[in-house]
């Protein structure tokens, strides 16, 4: 194991709306990040739905699970599943046979607490909605990176978890738009980012593209943040290079009146 | 002890806040450690404040207690006024409820005098109050002003762009596409319609 280079931080990615891309965000952030060096840790929580295991390509590893951490049938270094590709970067997988009421969310907090001496970040990865799985992945964080869509539904359940972060007392919220069509945005068919700002009223952590080699590097098991000319690809490893403090710009979106534009909302409201 | 002052119960899918014998501070430190200790129980959660302790605080100390609520995230839900005695007498005590932070969807407050917002109100946010809604920003949620049925009850925001507004029993839906006028504007009952117009300080509001 190699030396962590800060603070361990707990981070949770969550939504409210379903699809948007949390968890595909968890597994390319989680790796990016090892991939810099940083040490890293990705725990799934959305238990009796998990995917996280399948997109990082990990499921033929899986031996113990949260709950049995939770319930004490093992340590959590026994269930802490290593990644194939970066030596410092772990999963500790979801339970696919229980439910979001299975584990507290002191649990989770006590795990976050066992993980933070060892680790740089801690990813959590949060289900849809906001019942019991969400108060379990929110009570233990830090911060929060709000991953939307730039479509009305999934802008006003961003605004909904917003809001309860903010009562929560969370300070560091953060919106990843994912999944954005320049050319939909310039037709005037798709909400643009400035849209998405004006209305959520938060920091933009980045913009994500549409790209169809998501699906593909999804399937196969590999964040995408690996290949190497995906659009998507090089969003995310921007992204992850924000996360730790370098000032990247926005990719262009190809368009350059646009780009000029977008260019001009994130630094106004660094 | 401390049950006689405040007590909490389950009720048809509310939470009701009896309130006992008690004073501001007593109240606010039993709520506060009562929702410490079982967060998820409150958060969502819509509330509705009864009992005689009521009638012993003054508009501003309720207002607090609400406001702590809200801060909590749980709902507000006393659609009758938590009628005073105290206020009966002296009418002029009822006191409007500022809130300094913008409101997200499903978040929901209500005063029993007017209110204020310091931010703005997204959609599907609700607002009601006995008397006026300002906004400080931008309205996209629903407002009901006069929500007991004070028809002289207005609306005003400085973008004024709801799904829906209500001023005492009447309603009015936008027309679809919505349209964003970047000045302020107020919305009012006249001739049993609401009425929407750019808000000109010079000209008396028709009350």
């Amino acid at each position: 194991m190699g030396n962590k280079m800060t603070e361990g931080q707990v981070v949770v990615v969550t939504s409210g709306k379903g699809g948007v891309g949390k968890t595909t965000t968890v597994a390319n952030l989680s790796t990016g990040l090892a991939r810099l060096g940083y040490k890293v840790v990705v725990m799934d929580l959305d238990i009796g739905l998990k995917k996280l295991d399948l997109i990082m390509g990990l499921e033929n590893r899986v031996i113990y699970d949260i709950i049995q951490v939770a319930e004490g049938e093992c340590t959590l270094k026994q269930a802490l599943v290593k990644d194939k590709r970066f030596p410092d970067l772990y999963m500790l997988p979801a339970a696919q046979t229980r439910n979001k009421d299975d584990i507290k969310a002191e649990q989770v907090q006590a795990i976050c607490d066992e993980l933070r001496p060892d680790f740089d970040f801690i990813f959590l990865d949060c289900p849809a909605g906001i019942e019991q799985g969400f108060r379990n992945a929110i009570y233990a964080a830090d911060k929060a990176i709000v991953v939307t869509n730039p479509e009305v539904s999934a802008v006003r359940d961003a605004d909904r978890i917003i809001g309860i972060l903010e009562s929560a007392q969370f300070n560091d919220i953060k919106l990843l738009i994912n999944r954005l069509q320049p050319n939909m945005v310039k037709s005037g068919d798709m909400l643009s980012i400035e849209d998405l700002m004006e209305h959520l009223c938060i920091d933009l952590l980045g913009v994500v593209p549409e790209d169809k080699s998501v699906v593909i590097s999804t399937n196969r098991g590999e964040p995408i943040v690996l290949s190497e000319n995906a659009p998507a690809a090089q969003a995310f490893s921007n992204i992850v290079r924000r996360l730790v403090g370098e000032e990247v710009e926005l990719m262009p979106m190809e368009d350059d009146s646009f780009w000029s534009k977008l260019k001009r909302n994130l630094f106004s409201r660094k | 002890m401390d049950v006689a002052k405040l007590d909490i119960k389950g009720l048809n899918n509310s939470l009701v806040f009896v309130f006992g014998e008690g004073s501001l501070e007593e109240y606010i430190t039993i709520i506060k450690s009562k929702v410490d200790n079982n967060p998820q129980l409150f958060a969502g959660s819509s509330v509705i404040f009864q009992g005689d302790g009521l009638k012993l605080l003054t508009q501003d100390e309720l207002a607090d207690l609400q406001r702590i609520c809200l801060d909590y995230d749980m709902v507000l839900n006393n659609m009758q006024a938590p009628s005073s005695p105290r206020a009966e007498k002296k009418p002029a005590a009822s006191r409007d409820l500022i809130i300094y932070k913008t409101l997200r969807s499903g978040q929901r407050v209500h005063s029993d005098a007017s209110i204020i917002v310091w931010g703005n109100v997204h959609e599907s946010a609700e607002i009601t109050a006995a008397k006026d809604v300002i906004v400080l920003g931008k309205l996209e949620g629903l407002a009901h002003a006069g929500c007991f049925g004070d028809i002289s009850s207005t609306i005003f925001a400085l973008q004024l762009s709801p799904r829906q507004l209500r001023i005492a029993d009447r309603i009015s839906r936008s027309s679809g596409d919505l349209v964003k006028n970047n000045y302020p504007e107020i919305a009012y009952v006249e001739d049993d319609n609401i009425c929407i117009k750019e808000y000109t300080p010079h000209e008396a509001i028709p009350k």
